[in-house]
């Protein structure tokens, strides 16, 4: 069961300048899984990434990746992982190829081959020997996975891997993350605030709010409790009146009525509205939002978003 | 270590501090030779002659002079009076205290560049060789590697003392090679005496004795390199401590420029000798010049030298060790 | 290509270090354990001297420096000014002038090495001495003493005839000039006690002077004799430009160049 675990989180605290930013964080993420991290800003996300891969230390607890303290096996642990912190910041005066050069000769065994690899694996070859100064952001994004990929980690811990790119930047990203997970067997841990994504990228996500962990769970699990149906329908008064018989009702402002997502019950809703001469005009899944998922999971307590 | 260790040699020469100092270097050396070319070409016209031995006498009658005016401070009257004793001997033993000549040249240039020129060119290496990787955020890949954080920095310190060991030496054939178009490449073995002592404003000559010149500037060149070590380390060290380079760098600008001044006027504080940047005249002790607090001498500067330069490569690593990294 | 310029750089600059290491620790172990040898004489050849060039050295105190002149020039620069017109030839000039300077201590600085070689080569020689030794800085002028006075004057004239005799020695042929003291104080001297010490002083000068061949006396006591005022410096006791200026034209016109004269 051991070696199944890449990644140990053992209640970690983090107090800086008297002020506990992370209270008391457990996790484990699993080979093979790509894991979520979501929250929304000033969450401690990046706190708490900081301090997976050494750059801080833990007030308390205990953090492994793949079973070696990193406290007490820094070299054994960080040579099991990769990772990108916050922005990928690489040494703009030299060029990509160097860039990789650099980090490699701080790894055990690396070699022009595996950078040979790597760059073919992020699709950087044409540049690879350009100074990273030119390098748009999306290529600065790929090359920070290059060598985070160097050392064949078996954990790739990425803090908003898709931050500031653009809507084909992202799907990429995304396709690639799920390649290294499902073909690689690799653990990646993302962190995101935003919720789509961590739905379509996930297997397992970790819900954070002002330093705790709220949530851990299935994607499905966690995501589908909140998930509704929102309806376009006319006339509206008898399409509320036919759902209301049926199940609870909301209404939005821009004239959607919204009830809640059962795959067993959702077609005979929809066929009752149609018995009754109800025009269905459009209907959809809605995912839920952040705050709505906040709200609930707290009871709708005062953990919103700050 | 030695694959840390070009790593860090790969980033300074792509970030061209080296070529930037160099430049530097040959520029001020350009300007001191068309100087010292032009004051001795006037000195040729005043005097009428190129005899160096009337230059000499000259110049100590021209200090004589200085000295009579009876407004003047203690210690400078001090200082004066050993210079005239001091020519007055190379006078009388007839050797040239400067014998014109790249070699002269160049040992003159070092010995007053060692104090504040080239702990300055040190400090542009020194100053960001960490904060830099603070400041760029790549200080996050850095100690995200399996290796250790004090052998990082270990590599970024020995770095910095081959740069300097660069630097020094390239200040020195810079000013050789540049100055010798107009003094001429030579030099080398002209007679230089040292072992002057002074004590209280006198001119101890029981210990002299003469050397070449390039002994000489070997031993100088030596000394100045201490000095850049020591300059170089805090420097560093405030790189560790202080995220951006130009606060550090305006830290130990302060310092060095506030140790110039302070060696004119601290002679009545006598605690002012354990400051780092009044021990840095290091290559007047071997040509002579009193110190600018009596009773230091060359082994209690280099040796307080030693303990700021052992202060701040102990503060460098624990901090560098222990610290948070955001 | 460019490792292999990161891994020459690196290699050659550790040898530098290596180097500066060993300079550093020979450098502090020979300042403490170096052998003190001594300074051998190196011997001085003269200064060789073109035949065409004309040398003037002077010798002495605060006149010969020029105190006093706004321009700088002093009595010896005129002086030389107007040998280059005369001549119509550059002139080379060694002023050896110290301000405050005492006969005693001329009497010592023509025993150095360098003054006596710059002495050998001398054409002429301008000397302004004594003016220390008598007035004192105005002590003298204070309390008047015919004793203390004649004590100086004695001491004086001994270390004046040293001085004389060293410059002989060294240079027998050059023409020496020799200027005598004026009395800056006249104007206090209501009795003319004062003037009487300084006439006697130059007189005694003079004779000391007289038994020395190509020795001139030139005296300045008359120049500021009148009009004391208009011909000090606002020290009252040094010339002004005026002054020095009353004092060049004195003595240009006797110095003569007996090689230029051969032609
Ligand atoms: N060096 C620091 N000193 C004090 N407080 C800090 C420090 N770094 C972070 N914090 C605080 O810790 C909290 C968590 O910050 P963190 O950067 O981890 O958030 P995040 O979840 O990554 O947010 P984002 O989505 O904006 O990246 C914030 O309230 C922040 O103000
Ligand atoms: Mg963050």
């Amino acid at each position: 069961m051991m070696s199944n675990v890449t990644l140990e989180v053992n209640s970690v605290r983090k107090t800086i300048r008297k002020r506990e930013i992370i209270k008391d964080i457990n996790f484990t993420v699993r080979k093979g899984e790509v894991f979520g991290f979501l929250g929304p800003n000033g969450a401690g996300k990046t706190t708490t990434i900081r301090m997976l891969v050494g750059l801080i230390k833990p007030t308390a607890g205990s953090i492994r990746i793949c079973g070696y303290d990193v406290k007490k096996d820094y070299k054994k642990a960080m040579q099991h992982l990769g990772c990108i912190v916050e922005n990928p910041e690489l040494y703009p005066f030299l060029s990509g190829w160097n860039n990789l050069l650099h980090f490699a000769r701080m790894l055990p065994n690396v070699g022009e081959e595996r950078m040979m690899e790597v760059v073919k694996l992020v699709g950087l070859e044409q540049r690879i020997h350009d100074t990273v100064k030119t390098y748009s952001l999306g290529m600065r994004q790929r090359l920070g996975i290059a060598q985070a990929m160097l050392n064949r980690p078996k954990l790739l811990i990425l803090d908003e891997p898709t931050n500031g790119l653009d809507p084909a930047g992202i799907r990429e990203m995304r396709q690639f993350i799920r390649m290294l997970a499902e073909e690689e067997g690799m653990s990646v841990l993302v962190s995101s605030h935003l919720l789509s994504e961590i739905q379509l990228l996930c297997d397992r996500v970790a819900i954070i709010t002002k330093g705790e962990i709220v949530k851990v769970g299935t994607v499905s699990d966690l995501l589908s409790v909140q998930e509704r149906m929102s309806w376009r329908v006319e006339p509206i008064e008898l399409g509320k009146e036919v759902l209301r018989s049926l199940t609870e009702v909301m209404e939005t402002e821009d004239g959607y009525v919204l009830t809640s997502f059962d795959e067993e019950e959702t077609p005979k809703w929809n066929k009752a509205l149609v018995k009754h001469g109800v025009k269905i005009l459009e209907m959809n899944r809605r995912l839920p939002t952040l705050e709505d998922l906040f709200l609930e999971l707290t009871d709708g307590g005062g953990a919103g978003i700050e | 270590m030695s694959n840390l260790i070009q790593n860090e040699m790969m980033k300074l020469l792509a970030k061209k501090r080296l070529l930037i100092i160099g430049v530097i270097v040959a520029v001020l050396i350009i300007l001191f030779t068309y100087a010292q070319y032009k004051q001795a070409e006037e000195q040729r016209e005043k005097l009428g002659t190129d005899d160096w031995r009337t230059a000499v006498q000259q110049q100590i009658i021209d200090i004589q002079n200085r000295l009579s005016s009876s407004r003047m401070l203690d210690e400078w009257r001090e200082q004066l009076q050993v210079t005239v004793k001091q020519q007055q001997y190379y006078l009388d033993h007839n050797i040239n205290p400067s014998e014109p000549g790249a070699a002269t040249f160049t040992r003159m240039f070092i010995e007053n560049a060692s104090s504040l020129f080239i702990p300055l060119l040190v400090m542009i290496v020194a100053s960001d060789l960490v904060s830099s990787e603070s400041s760029q955020g790549t200080i996050k890949l850095l100690l995200t590697r399996p290796v250790l954080r004090w052998k990082i920095l270990m590599s970024k310190y020995i770095t910095l003392l081959l740069s300097i060991s660069i630097i020094v030496a390239m200040t020195g054939v810079l000013a050789y090679a540049l100055s010798g178009v107009v003094f001429g490449y030579h030099g080398w073995n002209a007679p230089i005496i040292t072992g002057f002592t002074v004590e209280a404003g006198n001119v101890d000559t029981s210990g002299v004795r003469l050397i070449s010149q390039w002994q000489l500037l070997l031993m100088d060149f030596g000394l100045v390199w201490y000095i850049a070590v020591v300059v170089g380390t805090l420097a560093f060290m405030l790189s560790v401590l202080i995220r951006s380079t130009p606060a550090g760098m305006g830290i130990m600008l302060a310092a060095l420029i506030s140790g110039a001044i302070l060696n004119n006027m601290v002679s009545s504080w006598e605690s002012a000798k354990y400051f780092f940047m009044v021990n840095l005249q290091l290559t007047n002790y071997l040509s002579g010049v009193a110190p600018p607090i009596e009773g230091m001498t060359l082994l209690s500067s280099v040796l307080i030298l030693f303990v700021w330069w052992l202060a701040a490569l102990i503060v460098s690593f624990i901090v560098f060790i222990r610290k948070d990294v955001y | 290509m460019s490792r292999w310029r990161v891994r020459i750089v690196t290699v050659f600059s550790a040898l530098l270090g290596l180097l500066w290491i060993g300079c550093l620790s020979w450098a502090i172990v020979d300042y403490y354990h170096g052998e003190a040898s001594g300074v051998e004489d190196l011997s001085a050849q003269p200064i060789e001297k073109r035949p065409d060039e004309f040398i003037v050295v002077a010798l002495g105190d605060s006149l010969t420096r020029g105190t006093g002149d706004e321009t700088g020039k002093g009595y010896v620069g005129t002086v030389t000014e107007e040998l280059e017109k005369k001549f119509d030839h550059p002139i080379t000039v060694q002023n050896l002038g110290i301000k405050g300077l005492v006969s005693a201590q001329l009497a010592e600085q023509v025993q150095e090495r360098e003054v006596k070689r710059q002495l050998q080569r001398a054409d002429a020689i301008l000397v302004t001495i004594g003016g220390n030794d008598l007035f004192q800085k105005g002590e003298t002028l204070l309390n008047l003493d015919s004793t203390k006075v004649s004590k100086l004057q004695k001491n004086y004239l001994v270390h004046l005839d040293a001085i004389l005799s060293t410059i002989r020695q060294n240079n027998s042929s050059a023409q020496l000039f020799m200027l005598g003291l004026y009395n800056p104080f006249i104007e206090l001297d209501e009795n003319g006690e004062l003037n009487a010490i300084v006439r006697q002083w130059n007189n005694e000068t003079a004779e000391v002077l007289a038994k020395y061949e190509d020795m001139v006396f030139v005296p300045t006591f008359d120049l500021f004799q009148l009009s004391v005022n208009e011909y000090l410096y606002s020290d009252k006791f040094h010339p002004n430009s005026a002054g020095y200026r009353l004092m060049a034209e004195r003595i240009a016109p006797l110095i003569e160049w007996e090689a230029k004269d051969d032609e």
